[in-house]
């Protein structure tokens, strides 16, 4: 089950997105978060101390690589499964539930 | 190509069935998310939706944006209704634009709370409105 939490800026979305990961996480005995905000503050929501959550590792940018696909189109995939990815990068956070945060690097020469 | 949106996608596009369990991905606010397709590979989309009009608009057009990427389930959350006026302008919105509501969770005081002191909403307040209501959606979303 992959669930996507969006909405307008300043609605309730990372409280409910954290409460929701955590029940789900009891229930199925864990849960990956993923933080695509570009002002993350899921960590903290999680459960994790404010102290920590300013310091937490964070995915980096080249886990994409430019590639070419069979029909000659560049573009840009994963170098790991994300399985390894969660296990490289992830934090643990309460009931199992493992954070992968992406967004806190800036847009800058990306967009 | 914003590689953090790519980033995203790719994750969640290769998240199904895996060890993991399920994933919750919160998105970027706002709608920049869906001309990139960065939500295109979920099971569920989740708009969570306040009382007013601006939240409501912009909620509506990511239940738009969300059916046009073609994921299975859109629906939407009600969050920090105050009154029973508030309820009615939620569901009556969402009855018009034929948005399935999945849950309401209500304002509650526990959250400001919980945010206050740079706690978890589960930590701070287990036994709170919020988190029940929050309860009430996770069985709503799982089959």
């Amino acid at each position: 089950m992959r669930i996507a939490i969006g909405g307008k800026g300043g609605v309730g979305k990372t409280t409910i997105a954290a409460t929701l990961t955590r029940l789900l996480a009891r229930r199925a005995g864990g849960a990956l978060a993923v933080d695509g905000d570009s002002n993350p503050n899921l960590a903290v929501a999680l459960g994790l101390s404010q102290s920590d959550a300013m310091r937490l590792p964070t995915v980096p940018r080249d886990v994409m690589e430019r590639r070419t696909d069979v029909d000659g189109e560049e573009k840009l995939m994963l170098v790991a499964s994300p399985e390894e990815i969660a296990k490289r990068y992830g934090v643990e956070a309460p009931d199992g539930v493992r954070l992968l945060i992406l967004g806190r690097v800036g847009h800058a020469g990306t967009g | 190509m914003c590689r953090n949106h790519a980033t995203v996608r790719s994750l969640l596009a290769q998240l199904v069935g895996t060890s993991t369990g399920p994933v919750v991905a919160d998105m970027e606010a706002g709608l920049e998310n869906f001309s990139r397709g960065t939500p295109r590979h979920v099971d569920a989309l989740v708009v969570v939706m306040e009382p007013y009009f601006r939240a409501l608009e912009t909620g509506a057009r990511a239940v738009e944006l969300g059916r046009e990427l073609g994921i299975p389930r859109v629906e939407a959350v009600a969050n920090k209704a105050r009154t029973r006026e508030d309820e009615l302008a939620v569901r009556e919105f969402c009855e018009s634009r034929g948005i399935p509501i999945a849950g309401w969770v209500p304002f509650d005081e526990a959250v400001l709370q919980s945010e206050r002191a740079g706690k978890a909403l589960l930590d701070h307040a287990p036994g709170s409105p919020a988190v029940a209501a929050i309860g009430a959606v996770a069985d709503a979303l799982t089959p």
